[in-house]
């Protein structure tokens, strides 16, 4: 991935660098002008539905948070930041926000070994190779709430998954996957690595292609165990893809909902709530509509504070060319 | 950009109607029309009511559409859009309809202080005067459903809350009559445990029926007044809360629950609460009278009903509160204002009158009916005796979570039910219905 | 030649055959992991799509048991459904017009912020970026309220409309390197043939993204496809409802009918598998593109 500086360099900035060429060339005042124009063109309309659909809500989400408000009638009791000091400091709160921290964690601890090892698997020419594929990345392409009714009937107490274990013997391995509170959250963690783990699988599928097999080659003729060829030469490599894994993964574990709220309702007491479980059962279930709003202020906060750190010191160097190669 | 939203929402509302027309596909949202004069006689103007209700199982779903249909034969230029909503959704789509322009003339209601919670919408109508006529003959039942002494709910039916038992279970293990008090339903509850059945199904899961166990003791441990004026001020911190908080502990130390009960929910599949006493995995379930039309789908056995018994929550010695004293509420309709308010009060009224209430009992199961006249065709014994001791209360104490407005109200069930789950002690009770707690 | 290869005396094995030698898992045990890997990842639907054939009542009696007999009616009555078949029909338009929308719009505006240079280029991207990170939830209430002024209530455009927004963030930040990574001489041998940077963008930069585009194409269809909170918010009416929105309902109605709503879930899990099925191959040589170094 560190061979393409110099392509992307030659596709930026055209505009200014393209020499003088022969021919016809509109005078610079008109050419600014069509460049404009076509600038809009271009950018124009998904500005207009992007701020419409998306900021202009945001916007007026942030303003309910200065309110009181139970989202009947009108917004008449303004309270200033009465309800950030109650999100910030409560400790229901800061414990949802401990379990989206966990389960990013554990994201990055668990899944992302797991989605690596599985690639190398997958990358090797077994039979079926295609279908193993699609087979892995099914998951993702079902509705969090599909997934989230599937596997609540498979955790039931004496369900399937209780009845596979004392099949196999492993019967004392059965517990309350869903009613204990020490265990209600990597249950979940669980069912959401599931979910996701396909996706992770075939962006880093898509990473390894693009390594270049005579590099693994020479190290494994030069002596190479096949750890130390994974180590030195294939990780590495994959480096800008698993950053960027990091990045989606860390950004959904922060929005987590449908799937817990379905499977468990954020339950229970609390043992598996997440920062956007807490909005529905403070916010819209409490009808304070101001307060619930507080919580997706700060939920966006924290992910935009993560962006930014995350791209200035992780992606910088991936991002500048390093992601891409020119289309020959 | 921001300017008070009500005039730019009242100017765009023209616009947005013809929108609305011109862009979308049929849709049944009601447009009650010409009717300039709101006679109480809706005879002379076509109007057309959508309906919100959360009957969307059977046999409720099949009985409000051929009440819908009767109704319109019976007046012909009202048309009723009928559309089943499940019961829990209502908590997300009433705020958002309210805000709406044409919110559903007609829809759900529990009364209550989440009904005064609705009413800041200023969209609920005032009901008084369009059923003065006729409001007496409910009662009691009526009055749970005011807003400062005005009428803006019509309840349709009531509900009490009691312990429902599977005969079959109890005399296998050799309990010949019901328990009446607390000691004797816990020495009961070892009977079951030693002939190896779950003694009470609970759906910790979904947070009210938690909330039914310590309520009933903070009934039987406060006195009248003292409850009554606790609830209307959302102040808990008289000493018989803390002493329901003692004997909840004391009750729950026995493990009368199946396992795993914090994740069980009330009402959906053979594994909630409700579907471990039609199949015969507990004996007991502490559950309001609805317990009737819930468990025949839930079991394949076809007599289930006729298999549960009904006896009250048992007496509490000591307590201040009367023994007779039921923990109860209802369900209703209420209209939003505007043309269609009329139409919508003679709806009510008819959903109230005599024959339908008995069709809502006989063929909808919605339990008790609101007017008491329809009990006679209760034929189950075990709803009779909910129905009987319902009558014979010495006063009805509405389950706290109606009762207060819709904030402290969840908050309290949350806190019960992390009570349940071993997280939370008397403080996290007391206090979870103070205006800035439980976050 | 190395020593290795020398030592081999004869022409070097193929690539793929040293590659297997040299792994860290023997091929018997790779095979073993990727069994498992399958049964773990299919089991769950699998389980779903056989309790569809059984009956509710047997499912409640003994649910981890084959059906026994296998039944057709609940599978049926779906097909037969028309409340399925409208919510297919819905969810199709919605998820085309929220994918068109996404993708020639956010195309277009990669484009822009790819290869023009301008002021404010990078405030722009990063106002779409931003929009990553703000959860659907929360703007539901102020987008209803918004739609509700703009007449969109209860209309199948209210839903393709913030979707399409919703998903211009990805789509841009996928196609804005890819589009960039398109040599500038490519573009600038247009130009000196006399075409325009639009016609440019047309007939030459959007053909060679393809990969790319399909990609986004994909995972806007597919995040419009089983999105759930927005279609409850906006509509009222049942004959409008999505999928997904249908998927609860129907659950909600038939809650006691385990077996039959397994047959549901079962049911509408298909197009969202099929749409895969037949796009996966592009989908990989999509990404491929995107991330190759």
């Amino acid at each position: 991935m560190a061979r393409t500086q110099s392509a992307p360099a030659a596709g930026r900035d055209t505009a200014s660098s393209r020499p003088a060429a022969a021919g016809a060339r509109p005078p610079r005042r008109r050419r600014g002008l069509r460049k404009r124009v076509e600038l809009t063109a271009l950018l124009a309309p998904a500005i207009v539905l992007f701020i419409g659909f998306v900021i202009v809500p945001m916007i007026f989400a942030a303003w309910y948070s200065l309110y009181n408000w139970s989202g009947f009638g009108p917004l008449n009791d303004f309270i200033g930041v009465q309800n950030y000091t109650g999100v910030l400091t409560g400790p229901v709160f800061h414990q949802a926000l401990l379990h989206n921290v966990i389960i990013a964690v554990l994201s990055l601890v668990i899944q992302l070994p797991i989605s690596i090892g599985l690639a190398l698997l997958l990358n090797r020419r077994v039979r079926g190779r295609t279908f193993l594929r699609l087979a892995v990345f099914a998951p993702f392409v079902l509705s969090e709430a599909t997934a989230a009714v599937m596997w609540y009937e498979l955790l039931q107490p004496g369900g399937p998954l209780d009845a596979l274990l004392k099949a196999v013997g492993l019967g004392g391995l059965i517990h309350y996957w869903l009613a204990s509170t020490s265990l209600v959250l990597y249950s979940v963690f669980v069912v959401a690595t599931w979910k996701y783990i396909g996706f992770g699988i075939v962006l880093l599928l898509a990473g390894l292609q693009g390594i270049p097999p005579e590099l693994r080659e020479a190290a494994a003729i030069d002596g190479a165990t096949p750890w130390q060829v994974t180590r030195a030469v294939t990780l590495p490599l994959l480096g800008p893809t698993i950053r960027i894994w990091i990045f989606l993964s860390v950004i959904g574990s922060l929005q987590l909902f449908d799937l817990v709220w379905i499977m468990t309702l954020g339950g229970p007491a609390n043992a598996s709530s997440t920062m956007l479980t807490y909005q529905y059962t403070n916010g819209v279930q409490r009808t304070e509509f101001g307060y619930g709003a507080t919580v997706s202020v700060v939920l966006f906060v924290i992910s935009l504070v993560f962006a930014l750190g995350y791209q200035r010191y992780a992606l910088r160097r991936d991002t500048s060319g390093a992601l891409t190669r020119a289309v020959t | 950009m921001r300017g008070s939203r009500k005039p730019a929402i009242v100017a765009v509302a023209v616009a947005a109607a013809l929108a609305i027309a011109a862009c979308s596909s049929s849709s049944s949202s009601s447009s009650s029309s010409t009717s300039a004069s709101s006679s109480s006689s809706s005879s002379s103007a076509k109007v057309t009511l959508t309906w919100w209700n959360n009957g969307n199982t059977q046999p409720l779903l099949g009985v409000w559409q051929s009440v819908a249909a009767e109704f319109h034969a019976s007046h012909p230029n009202v048309t009723i859009n009928v559309d089943p909503i499940q019961s829990d959704l209502f908590t997300t789509k009433m705020p958002i309809a309210l805000k709406s322009d044409n919110p559903p003339d007609v829809f759900q209601q529990w009364g209550g202080g989440q009904e005064a919670t609705q009413f800041t919408s200023g969209k609920l109508a005032n009901l008084s005067s369009l059923t003065s006529s006729w409001i007496t003959e409910l009662g009691q039942a009526a009055a749970g459903w005011q807003v400062n002494g005005a009428q803006y709910g019509i309840p349709y039916d009531q509900h009490v809350v009691g312990f429902w038992y599977r005969k079959d279970l109890f005399a296998k293990a050799g309990i010949t009559s019901p328990p009446t008090t607390i000691a004797q339903l816990e020495s009961d509850d070892a009977k079951l445990k030693a002939a190896g059945i779950t003694p009470i199904s609970l759906g910790g899961g979904s947070r009210w029926p938690d909330a039914f166990y310590w309520e009933y003791f903070a009934v039987r441990e406060c006195s009248q007044s003292v409850l009554q004026s606790s609830i209307k001020a959302i102040n808990m911190t008289a000493p018989c809360f803390t002493q329901a908080t003692k004997d909840l502990t004391a009750f729950m130390a026995t493990n009368p629950f199946q396992g795993g009960f914090n994740a069980t929910q009330a009402q959906t599949g053979a594994g909630s609460s409700a579907g471990l006493l039609a199949n015969g995995k507990a004996a007991m379930e502490l559950q309001g009278d609805w317990e009737t039309s819930v468990v025949p789908a839930l079991t394949s056995d076809k007599n289930i009903v006729s298999q549960l018994g009904w006896f009250p929550f048992p007496q509490v010695p000591g307590g201040a509160g009367a023994s007779t004293a039921v923990l109860s509420g209802g369900d209703g309709f209420s209209c939003t204002t505007g043309a269609s308010e009329p139409a919508c009060a003679e709806f009510l009224q008819y959903i109230d009158s005599t024959p339908v209430q008995e069709e809502l009992v006989q063929k909808g199961g919605v339990g008790l009916p609101a007017n008491t006249a329809a009990e006679t065709v209760l034929t189950d014994p075990a709803l009779q005796a909910a129905a009987a001791a319902h009558r014979n209360a010495a006063y009805d104490a509405e389950y706290f979570d109606i009762a207060f407005p819709t904030n402290p109200g969840q908050a309290l069930d949350t806190a019960l039910a992390n009570f349940f789950a071993g997280k939370g002690s008397n403080e996290t009770i007391i206090n979870s219905v103070s205006s800035s707690s439980g976050h | 030649m190395t020593a290795a290869s020398a030592r081999l005396g004869r022409r070097a094995p193929r690539r793929d055959v040293i590659r297997e030698r040299r792994t860290w898992l023997s091929l018997p045990a790779s095979y073993l992991v990727i069994l498992l890997v399958l049964a773990i990842t299919l089991a769950p639907m699998l389980y779903m799509i056989v309790g569809g054939f059984s009956t509710t009542a047997q499912l409640n009696a003994n649910p981890n048991a084959l059906p026994h007999p296998w039944v057709w009616s609940n599978y049926a009555a779906i097909a037969t459904s028309s409340i399925f078949w409208q919510a297919v029909a819905n969810s199709v338009v919605v998820a085309v017009v929220a994918t068109g929308l996404a993708v020639s719009l956010g195309s277009m505006a990669a484009f822009a912020l790819s290869r023009y240079t301008f002021r404010g280029r990078e405030a722009f991207y990063l106002l779409f970026v931003v929009g990553l990170l703000f959860p659907l939830n929360t703007a539901a209430l102020p987008l209803f309220l918004l739609l509700q002024q703009i007449g969109l209530n209860d209309n199948l455009l209210g839903v393709a409309l913030p979707e399409a927004a919703f998903s211009l963030p990805v789509t841009i930040v996928i196609m804005r390197p890819f589009m960039r990574a398109i040599p500038g001489e490519l573009e600038d041998a247009a130009i000196v043939d006399g075409a325009t940077r639009i016609r440019f963008f047309l007939r030459i930069l959007l053909p060679l993204s393809r990969p790319a585009l399909i990609t986004v194409g994909i995972l806007a269809f597919v995040t419009s496809w089983n999105s759930y909170l927005l279609p409850l918010i906006v509509f009222t009416s049942q004959n409008h409802y999505t999928l997904p929105l249908a998927v609860a309902s129907f659950q909600s109605t038939y809650t006691q009918d385990t077996a039959r709503v397994y047959a549901f879930t079962s049911v509408s899990m298909i197009p969202a598998l099929a749409i895969f099925i037949f796009a996966q191959r592009k989908l990989v040589g999509g990404l491929v593109g995107a991330i190759r170094g």
